[in-house]
This record gives structure tokens, sequence and C-alpha cells, in this order.
């Protein structure tokens, strides 16, 4: 019988009929935040695209330097998906402390992530942007976009960083098992998918 | 589970570095400094397929039930397409500051 036919059937004999996903109820509702989610970020977007086609002189603020600061945190979150595939895998295998370091490595990679997303915010902070701010003169609509839609996606990285921490603590106590584990991943790799939107769109597009 | 089965650990390395590749092409798209519509169309293009590689691979949906993927996919993307009523008002306020 398979986890999913285990948990819907557990207690209730067979009363409950197996779920048509095939999947554990909590990824399932994983499966439904990561829509939601989507559609959040899906709108965020778009916001920013209206206020950019309706304005005439949008600035294009970045440099090569912070190009390739965002081409760095590009390939630290990507990376993570991977250590964390790598983390799924061994929990799946039984490899309990192979699995807690991997989770590790992407919690890691998490927080440099936020670190070097922060450092950039705080470098455009001293050249004056801010939310409301634009130091060349122009639309001030560049900086409410930007902020709030990068500040949108540090906050589900660090909120994922803190997730994987709970879950990795709860899966080494025994609390937790392999497919807290999974569930979890689900949410990392949307994490990383919605940062191969914003990256084009909030840098590249505005790249001078 | 359906997801215990998926890809071993060397196409998952190969998705990896093919999804570098992708981000690197987005990069030098960009350098090449086109029109603003031709460079977005671009970039959309790579990042959705970078979205549905992720979504497939990484997020194991291409070995879950394909009813997961017929319960999901269509209805976001349905609302995704939804929200694009508004580029015609955000052209009409590009026009009208353009008359200012």
């Amino acid at each position: 019988m398979s986890d999913s036919e285990l948990t819907m059937t557990a207690g209730h004999g067979a009363l409950m009929e197996e779920s048509p996903y095939g999947v554990q109820s909590k990824k399932l509702a994983m499966w439904l935040f990561v829509a939601s989610d989507a559609v959040t970020f899906a709108a965020a977007l778009v916001a920013y695209g209206f206020l950019r086609i309706g304005s005439p002189d949008w600035p294009r603020p970045f440099e090569w330097p912070s190009i390739a600061n965002g081409l760095v945190m590009t390939f630290v979150l990507l990376s993570s998906s991977l250590t964390m595939l790598v983390a799924v895998r061994a929990a799946k295998a039984g490899l309990k402390s192979k699995a807690i370091q991997w989770l590790g490595f992407t919690m890691l990679l998490g927080i440099i992530f936020a670190a070097l997303h922060l450092r950039e915010w705080f470098h455009m902070f001293d050249e004056g942007w801010g939310l409301y701010k634009n130091p060349t003169g122009g639309p001030v609509d560049f900086g409410a976009a930007f902020f709030s839609v990068t500040g949108l996606h540090l906050l589900h990285v660090i909120s994922g960083v803190v997730a994987i921490a709970v879950i990795t603590l709860g899966y080494n106590r025994g609390r937790l098992d392999s497919n807290h584990v999974e569930t979890t991943s689900l949410y990392w790799h949307f994490v990383d998918i919605v940062w191969m939107f914003v990256f084009p769109l909030m840098y590249l597009m505005n790249a001078r | 589970m359906a997801t215990d089965q998926g890809p071993s650990m060397t196409t998952y390395v190969g998705i990896w570095v093919g999804l570098l590749a992708i981000v690197g092409i987005e990069v030098a798209v960009t350098y090449q400094h086109p029109e603003t519509k031709d460079l977005l169309a671009v970039l959309l293009i790579l990042a959705f397929v970078e979205a549905a590689i992720g979504l497939l691979f990484f997020m194991h949906m291409k070995y879950e039930r394909k009813v997961l993927f017929w319960t999901f996919v269509p209805i976001t993307l349905f609302v995704l397409l939804m929200m694009d009523h508004v580029w015609a008002d955000a052209f009409r306020m590009f026009s009208l500051r353009l008359l200012q």
C-alpha cells in the first residue's frame, strides 16, 4: 500500500478512497499553496509591467556589477535546488545524516542568496534609491516596483530557510519523515522558479 | 508513490547546467541591446522554458499522476491570462503622458 493510501485510510478502514491525485494531503496542500502564490507573484509582476509601460522615462539603473551580482544570486539559488534534490533523495533512501547534511547546505545557500540580495539593496539605498525615491529625477515607480517584487521574493527565501530549519530539526528528532522533507522541497523549488522570472524582468530589463 | 520514481542525479545535474546556460543566454541577449519589446519577448520565453523544466523535473510534476498537472497548470495559466487585460490601459497611460 502506498504512503498516500496509508494516510487516507488510517483510522477509517475502507471508508475513505485513495486520493485521486495519488499524493498525501500535505503535498496536495503545498501544490495548492504554490499555485496561489504563483498568482500572487504574477500579479506583482503585472503591476510592475503596467507601471513600466505607462512611464515613458522609465529608469535603467543597473550597471554590470549589479547584473553580475544577480548572476551569482541566480547561481546560488539554482544550486540550492540541486542540494535540496540530493537531500530529498537521501531522505527517501533512509540516509538520515546525509539528508540533514544536504538540507544544511540548502539553508546555507539560501542565507548566502539573502545576504547578496540585501547587499544589492543597501548599495541601491546608498545611491539614493528607495520605495518612493529616484535619484535620477525620473518616475519614483521604479523603486516601488523593484523593492516590492524583490522584497516579496526575499521574504519567501527567508521563510523557506526557516521552514527548512524547522523541518530539519523535526526530521532529526524523528518527529517528521521524508515526506515532510519532500513537501518542503516543493516550496523551495517554487521560490527558485519565481526567481527565473524576477531576475530577467527586474534586473535584465533594467540593465544599461 | 509516484515521486519515488524520478531522474538520476546525473540527469538533475544536467538540468541544473542547462538552466544555468539559459540564464547565461538571457544575459548575453540583454547585452546585445535589442529593442525593449524584443528583449521582453525573448526573456519571457526563456523564463517560461526554465519554469517548465523546474516544474516538471525539480518539482517532479512529470512523475506525478497526470490529473495533478491537469488540475493545477491550466487553471493557473488561465488566471495568468486573465491578468493580461490591463495592458491596453497601460499603453493609454503611456500615450497620455507623452502628450503632457
